[in-house]
């Protein structure tokens, strides 16, 4: 069954910022997009590399090792060498929180 | 209808068929490309391929051609474009029509013409099935001899250190990779290399390969006997130029406009085989995977009519161990090199300048400042030495849409 996690408080993640967060046995990035909370999958789908650790541009993500880029709104890679997509998962804020919806797959 | 023909079977061609149909062109296009398979992804094969951890990747499943009504004619050779005719000439003898055609035959492996170099044992890298031949052999042995420490030697040395062998590499130079890096920072990658066990022999090179029946020693310009399983030979490519030649300039590489287009009307050329007029670097070939795949999408467009400059300031990574390099922009020569980082912990980025503008951007283990000094490459920025140095600034604070005016 799929549960609210919370992961820290509200506004733990500043507009244009990306921050990543344990949830269960996943590491889950969320993106800030001016004021809109995305979370996905914090493992780049070409070579594991962690996208939080990459920039953030307007609902670009770009992968620091090897420069693929994700849609942080979709989840789709919109450049390679990465091609798979990686898992968008559901944010919210809620009494002072920040959490996230974890589905199974 | 419109006939769009792309020769070679690379990476480019694959994001070029691409892009075309994302952008909703609706005419032929023929793809003719010497290789049997579809395009597929080169970097790992020097790393994760060629270690067992990964199969090779298809740039688009094998279907997609079929589906996006691509004619893709793998394993046949090309032989000539034809002006006068404007078709492809095939081998067999098979023409094919187009109205514009882009040339992406991409790079050979340079051949080193020595004797001994034929002796079974003796590989190089370039396609997959020669990553799955220096696999088995790795499988076999357990020391192996590699000439060349460019990035294709030193990545292929990395992974059959990981894999357990014995590895010597022979290099000309007097470090690894002297010659795009200059001798600082190629000593950082001597220094990776050394700690993880890679015998290394620089201002040295190959005289011949010895052996009876097959490959048992290097022996050495110096006179050195260096005995392994199997030897792998990584001293750099020369573009693929063979179907130019008839109307089509060849120039190392054939020549490109800025905008990707030849002397010669509605013939492209992108990827390796393309010598580009880069409106920030001047006449530059680039033999890196980023670059073939941003170039295949530019040609789609300018072949649809966007007649735009591609002016992409390049960028590559290579993996070496647990190791991650990255470098940006193009610098044959610099006169001024700030460190951010420390080399000696070979965690840094080192910037190149030339008269106070950046040329070229380099790290190891840094992920973030390579590309974010991109933008300031691309408009031929002197950015601040102090700030450059400093690990806290954030380079994109100097790009070059945020910089205040005057």
């Amino acid at each position: 069954m799929a549960e609210w996690t919370t992961v820290g408080s509200a506004g733990a993640v500043g507009s244009g910022e990306l921050q990543s967060f344990g949830v269960q046995e996943r590491q889950v990035a969320v993106a800030n997009v001016d004021g809109d909370l995305h979370a996905f999958d914090d493992v780049c789908t070409h070579q594991q590399c962690s996208l939080a650790e990459g920039d953030l541009d307007g609902t670009i993500v770009e992968c620091p090792c090897h420069g693929s880029q994700f849609d942080v709104t979709s989840g789709e890679a919109v450049q390679g060498p990465a091609t798979d997509p990686v898992d968008v998962f559901e944010v919210r804020e809620q009494d002072g929180e920040l959490q996230v919806l974890l589905t199974e797959e | 209808m419109t006939s769009f023909v792309i020769v070679g079977a690379g990476l480019g061609v694959a994001t070029a068929a691409g892009k075309l149909r994302d952008e909703g062109f609706d005419g032929d296009v023929v793809l003719i490309g010497a290789e049997p398979t579809p395009p597929y992804e080169r970097p790992p094969l020097s790393k994760e391929y060629l270690r067992g951890e990964s199969d090779h990747h298809l740039v688009r499943p094998p279907e997609w051609y079929e589906e996006n009504r691509v004619d893709a004619r793998f394993g046949v050779r090309a032989e000539r474009v034809n002006l006068t005719d404007r078709v492809v000439e095939l081998e067999g003898g098979e023409r094919v029509a187009f109205d514009q055609v882009v040339i992406a035959t991409g790079a050979r492996n340079r051949r080193l013409e020595i004797p001994g170099v034929e002796l079974p044992g003796v590989h190089d890298l370039r396609f997959a099935p020669d990553a799955d031949a220096i696999r088995e052999a790795a499988r076999k042995g357990s020391k192996a001899v590699i000439v060349g420490m460019g990035f294709i030697g030193a990545e292929v040395a990395a992974s059959l250190r990981q894999l357990g062998l014995d590895v010597t590499v022979v290099e000309f130079f007097g470090t690894p990779l002297e010659r795009v890096l200059g001798p600082v920072l190629g000593g950082a990658i001597e220094a990776l290399h050394r700690d993880h066990g890679v015998e290394m022999v620089f201002r040295d090179g190959a005289e011949r390969f010895d052996g009876d029946g097959r490959f048992e020693a290097l022996v050495t310009k110096e006179g050195r006997r260096i005995e392994g399983d199997f030897a792998v030979v990584g001293v750099g490519v020369e573009p693929v130029t063979d179907v130019a030649g008839d109307g089509v300039p060849v120039d190392n590489g054939i020549p490109v406009d800025a905008k990707l287009r030849t002397s010669a009307d509605g013939v492209w050329a992108i990827g390796d085989v393309a010598r580009h007029d880069h409106p920030v670097f001047g006449p530059i070939r680039v033999e890196h995977f980023d670059n073939a795949m941003k170039m295949g999408e530019h040609v789609a467009t300018n072949l649809l009519g966007a007649d735009a400059v591609f002016d992409d300031a390049h960028w590559f990574w290579s993996d070496q161990y647990d190791a991650n390099m990255q470098m940006a922009g193009f610098a044959t020569e610099w006169d001024d090199m700030v460190v951010r980082g420390s080399i000696e912990d070979r965690s840094f980025s080192a910037f190149l300048l030339k008269d106070g503008r950046l040329l070229s951007t380099f790290s190891m283990d840094r992920k973030f400042d390579v590309r974010r000094s991109m933008p300031l490459i691309a408009s031929k920025g002197h950015p601040d030495r102090a700030q450059l140095a400093d690990p806290e600034f954030d380079l994109r604070q100097l790009h070059p849409s945020k910089e205040e005016s005057g």
